[in-house]
């Protein structure tokens, strides 16, 4: 575990619209380790999805456009692969699922011709071997008669089991990473335990990563061995989960913990933080945060500097000048290989206190 | 499906039914009546007592004195091909399987339905070339454009189609004859028609004949349908490559092909196996208004290049206020579309596995 | 679970207006005249909707100015004798009173700064008594046009201030023997139609026809197809069941084909004509209602108006019928355009209107004799003019479509 499997330098990703250039991810750089799960968190409109997108080039070239920045995967450097060679690594060395099973599936083609399209594709099979490999992919994922199912049309399904089917489909080729953008948001919440589960058992099986999306700080809780918190375009935050949960170092970080609802607290009145997410198109100059940060106490460096994502920990990186030490803090690769311990016996003894 | 397809055709019987009583009802709203044409002109020429006798003969025969719900039943079991045969005194036979009658023709002195034995043909041909051009170029145009999204084709096709579907047919029909078929300008097409002097008695296919090449009768009767079928069809497939554009760059952003690019596909499968068959549906769903579309055009083509079709039959019919050819032909219209429906339900039905089939 | 989004909530819905106050002003008002505003500003910065208003507003001046652009009696003339005459006025009908009255007040009234609602009333108030009134006082005259041209010849008549195009429609220039079907040339900037009346003329006065056929007969194909597909999709149920069949009966019979039954059967004026084809083209309108209401009927307001007593009347046309115009409204100008086009038709296969009433379908049937002879001029200037009024209709249709498209309308 140390070479990163993949590895975003520095992405700056833009898109012409009617009214202008919009600039949805700056500079961001993360990293994945293989067999690693990495949770980026963020609001809508902080450029996660865009980020989980491009690695697989999947934003469309007009009107969107890489301005800078590398993707590496394995050495290989994404964003200057000729299309066809891309074409061989979506579905293949990487995969994707998406947060909306009910229309991510085609309506007129069975179950079993989706998934066999992307065995015949990438794994050289054809007719019958084809679709018994997509029986036994129907099979690992849980669901139970993957032979009946494989004749079986999307919208005879439910959501949970298109979205297994999803996943069926994505390893079906036994990818070494699988980007997951909100593969749970549109699920129920007993839906979203099993899929997630089912994540963690594949991910065990394979030892494939998983780049996973989300807005919803318990799955990253449960399933993220490190984070990175977006916010407006920008990583803000990245650590390893045990100390973002621990101690979170940028102020908003902080306040998304504090607005979360406790068991037991009892509390009037919920926490927030003032104001609202920007706009991509004009975004406020210097940090993005500072509009609605409680700690700029009026600090003009905050309003003029966008501050750079910086190690300010070891193997803690943030991005504000209000955390202590942060104009010393050097600026490195934001690469941390961590894996989360499975078990109680692995966990440090001074956690556990 | 045979359920479906059982609960479709018994949804057409109120329908049918309603064509039926709307075309009588309009029958019977006219000045004169049900029959009156028959018996002004039968029964009118002559004066005096026998004038009054050749009426009563005929409201006998055609049951003319009784309530309008008799006469609507009686109308309908004349149409109908099961039915009960009416004898010359107008009382009824027994049950059997006959050819409907659909009443006789007054300018013409010969039933309807012999009118329409030899009109039909002549329509079907028009129509059933042109719904194959219609649908092949529609498509085909509207993936170009859609593949071009933006490009000086896009814009292109985008702009001709609307102006092209808004060309009135009586327009274009008299232009395309007035310059491609006259003597004066450019003498490429014939002024109209369906055959040339002679070609009756050729050979079917292109034949050397005394030292000259003939054209047969296959390749006389192509050319006269060319500019028909030019003008019958260029609105409908400027329509449908409409809808195919705007179809096929509904579906490019479909979420499903986002899935479809993120497994690996190139844009051309992506395109031609799953963007092509969902954007087929919403044609399939137009097409039960193109045959009675075409119909319709079909009666300004055939009046303009002089086809013998039912178009013409109806235009010449209401201009000689022939009013049970004009309602037997406005009958046949109906069932004709009615099939191009329920032709339309099976075959989206089949198209779709979304649809359920009971 | 939890989730990231601890932003302020979002709740404020805007300054009242001019001498409103936040009690007595009605939400609805608001949201409808704002959204109403917005859409009619998409819809007019879009270049086919621009050319298709100028053209239609092109044709409504032509239509109201007809008589004092074409015409053969002179608009003022002056006799030997010193006498001062204006026949012009003396020949008006009618409809030119209406029209000319109608549309002197219409400029007028925009100039004011009264509300939209008065403005709409006082307009067709004044249509309605100038119709009235003109109806009793103005008697229709008939002068043959020939008279004014001899008279001038002979000297009877001194001068005339002439129309710009010195012909009636129906002036078939008796008094010229080789009149009839003359190429543009002289004064006839159009050429001659097959009866010797002058084509420009023709073309002016059927603005008209044109014009009122597509409005009105679209108006009651429009209320027909509303009523009708409203019940069917609010009440659903046997009235669908019913209602669909009566659609259906409607969409099998080719309209075209229909048309010619009802024509055949009653032979039509000008307000029989605009009937029937409202009859004939109801069926859009009602499925495109029937889709709305049926799923508008499970929207939290519809139910919260049922729930707390609101008159049925009131629930289908004060709250579902506004939200539910769209496809009408868009599909409308599809059928302005194809009702044009019906009368056209039916005016060039002979059986449309009377012989007195110009149409541009009518001067479009005599462009091609029977002996092949091709009058070119009688088939381009109609038919330039139908293309273009239907393009013009299609164009502000495809805009409004573009504007009103539920996907943009989200952002």
């Amino acid at each position: 575990m140390n070479e990163p499997l993949l590895h975003i330098d520095k992405l700056n990703v833009a898109f012409s619209t009617s009214r202008g250039q919009v600039h949805p991810v700056r500079d961001v750089s993360m990293s994945v380790y293989p067999g690693q799960t990495l949770a980026v968190v963020g609001e809508s409109g902080c450029g996660k999805s865009v980020t989980a997108m491009s690695v697989l080039r999947l934003i469309p070239q007009p009107p969107g456009k890489y301005l800078s920045g590398r993707i590496y995967f394995q050495g290989r450097d994404l964003l200057k692969l000729p299309e066809a060679d891309m074409r061989k690594v979506r579905g293949k060395e990487i995969a994707m699922i998406f947060q909306e099973p009910m229309t991510s599936l085609n309506p007129v083609y069975t179950i079993g011709d989706q998934i066999a399209e992307a065995v015949i594709l990438h794994q050289n099979l054809r007719g019958k071997a084809a679709y018994d490999v997509a029986e036994e992919a129907l099979r690992e994922v849980g669901i139970a008669d993957p032979g009946r199912r494989l004749r079986e049309y999307p919208h005879q399904l439910s959501g949970g089991m298109r979205q297994r089917v999803m996943i069926a489909m994505a390893l079906s080729c036994k990818p070494k990473l699988l980007i997951a953008d909100e593969p749970t948001t549109a699920l129920d919440v007993t839906i979203q335990a099993q899929i997630l589960e089912l994540l963690r058992k594949l991910q065990r099986e394979t030892g494939m990563a998983i780049m996973l999306i989300t807005h919803d700080l318990g799955v990253v809780a449960e399933n993220a061995d490190t984070v990175a918190v977006m916010y407006a375009g920008r990583v803000v935050e990245h650590s390893t989960v045990h100390d973002l949960f621990d101690k979170p170092q940028h102020p908003y970080t902080e306040g998304l913990f504090r607005s979360v609802p406790k068991l037991g607290a009892n509390v009037t009145r919920l926490e927030t933080i003032a104001g609202t997410v920007p706009n991509p198109k004009n975004f406020p100059k210097g940090c993005k945060f500072h509009p609605r940060c409680p700690r700029m106490a009026g600090d003009p460096l905050c309003v003029d500097d966008d501050p750079a994502l910086r190690e300010v920990q070891l193997r803690y990186w943030a991005a504000c000048h209000h955390i202590e030490g942060f104009a010393q803090a050097p600026i490195t690769e934001p690469q941390l290989a961590y894996k989360r311990p499975e078990t109680i016996s692995e966990i440090p003894a001074e956690v556990l206190q | 499906m045979l359920t479906y397809l059982i609960r479709r055709i018994l949804l057409l019987i109120p329908t049918l039914l309603g064509i039926t009583i709307l075309v009588f009802g309009v029958m019977a709203a006219a000045p004169g009546g049900i029959g009156g044409p028959l018996l002004n002109e039968r029964g009118g020429q002559i004066g005096g007592a026998n004038q009054q006798r050749i009426r009563e003969y005929y409201e006998k025969r055609y049951g003319l004195n009784k309530p309008y719900a008799i006469q609507y039943l009686r109308w309908l079991n004349n149409i109908s091909p099961v039915g009960f045969r009416v004898n010359e005194d107008g009382s009824l036979g027994r049950i059997a399987v006959k050819w409907p009658d659909l009443g006789e023709s007054i300018t013409q002195r010969r039933p309807v339905s012999d009118l329409l034995k030899d009109a039909l043909p002549v329509t079907l041909i028009l129509n059933l070339v042109s719904i194959p051009l219609v649908y092949v170029i529609g498509i085909v145009s509207g993936i170009i454009a859609a593949r071009n999204r933006g490009n000086a084709a896009d814009v292109g096709i985008g702009t001709s189609q609307l102006a092209l579907w808004s060309i009135p047919t009586i327009w274009s029909g008299v232009l395309l004859i007035g310059f491609l078929a006259n003597r004066e300008y450019v003498n490429w097409f014939p002024t109209g028609g369906l055959t040339s002097v002679g070609s009756l008695d050729a050979s079917f296919l292109p034949s050397h004949v005394d030292g000259r090449w003939q054209a047969g009768f296959l390749v006389d009767r192509v050319w006269h349908l060319i500019l028909p079928v030019v003008c019958l069809s260029y609105g409908g497939f400027a329509f449908l490559s409409k809808l195919m554009r705007g179809s096929i760059l509904d579906n490019l952003g479909a979420d499903y092909v986002r899935t479809a690019r993120a497994k690996g596909l190139n844009e051309n499968v992506i395109l031609y196996r799953h963007v092509f068959r969902n954007s087929l549906l919403s044609l399939i769903t137009v097409a039960a208004a193109i045959l009675p579309s075409l119909l319709g055009g079909s009666i300004v083509v055939e009046t303009i290049f002089g086809l013998p079709g039912m178009g013409k039959l109806s235009v010449d019919a209401v201009s000689l206020r022939d009013r049970e050819l004009v309602l037997g032909l406005t009958f046949v219209g109906g069932l004709i579309g009615l099939t191009s429906m329920v032709l339309r339900d099976v075959l989206y039905a089949m198209a779709d596995p979304r649809v359920t089939y009971d | 679970m939890t989730k990231l989004s601890a932003s302020e909530p979002i709740g404020n819905p805007g300054k009242p207006g001019p001498g409103e106050t936040d009690s007595t002003r009605d939400p609805l008002t608001v949201v409808r005249r704002s959204l109403v505003r917005q859409v009619a500003r998409d819809v007019l910065v879009r270049w086919g909707a621009q050319i298709g208003i100028v053209w239609v507003g092109l044709l409504v001046v032509l239509a109201v100015l007809a008589p004092v652009l074409a015409n053969s009696h002179p608009l003022l003339m002056k006799s030997k004798d010193g006498e001062l005459s204006s026949p012009w006025v003396k020949h008006l009908s009618t409809a030119d009173c209406t029209l000319l009255v109608t549309a002197v007040a219409f400029v007028i009234i925009v100039l004011t700064r009264w509300r939209a609602s008065t403005k709409v009333w006082l307009l067709l108030a004044v249509i309605v008594v100038t119709a009235i009134t003109s109806s009793i006082f103005v008697k229709q005259r008939f002068t043959s046009p020939d008279t004014y041209r001899d008279r001038l010849k002979s000297g009877e008549i001194e001068w005339a201030a002439r129309a710009p195009i010195p012909y009636s429609p129906d002036d078939r220039q008796l008094d010229d023997p080789t009149a009839r079907l003359r190429s543009p040339a002289g004064r006839h900037w159009m050429g001659t139609t097959a009866t010797g009346a002058d084509l420009a003329s023709n073309m002016i006065h059927a603005c008209r026809i044109a014009l009122s056929i597509g409005f009105i007969s679209t108006g009651i194909a429009v209320v027909i197809g509303v009523v009708i597909g409203g019940m069917m999709g609010y009440f659903a149920g046997v009235v669908d069941l019913l209602g669909m069949r009566l659609v259906e009966i409607f969409s099998a019979i080719p309209t075209l084909l229909l048309l010619l039954c009802f024509v055949a059967v009653f032979t039509p004026n000008l307000y029989m004509m605009m009937a029937i084809i409202g009859l004939t083209s109801w069926e859009g309108y009602a499925v495109f209602t029937r889709a709305e209401f049926l799923s508008l009927r499970q929207r939290d307001f519809v139910q919260s108006a049922i729930a707390s007593g609101v008159p049925l009347r009131s629930v289908l046309f004060r709250h579902m019928l506004p939200n539910g115009i769209t496809p009408v409204l868009i599909s409308a100008s599809f059928g302005v355009a194809s009702a044009i086009l019906a009368e056209s038709t039916l005016s060039f296969l002979g059986i449309g209107l009377g012989v007195d009433e110009a149409s541009w379908g009518k001067l479009l049937a005599d462009a091609r004799s029977s002996g092949g002879t091709f009058y070119w001029w009688l088939a381009v200037f109609p038919g330039v003019a139908i293309f273009l009024t239907v393009f013009a209709y299609n164009l502000i249709g495809e805009a409004l479509r573009d504007a009103l498209d539920p996907k943009v309308l989200k952002n």
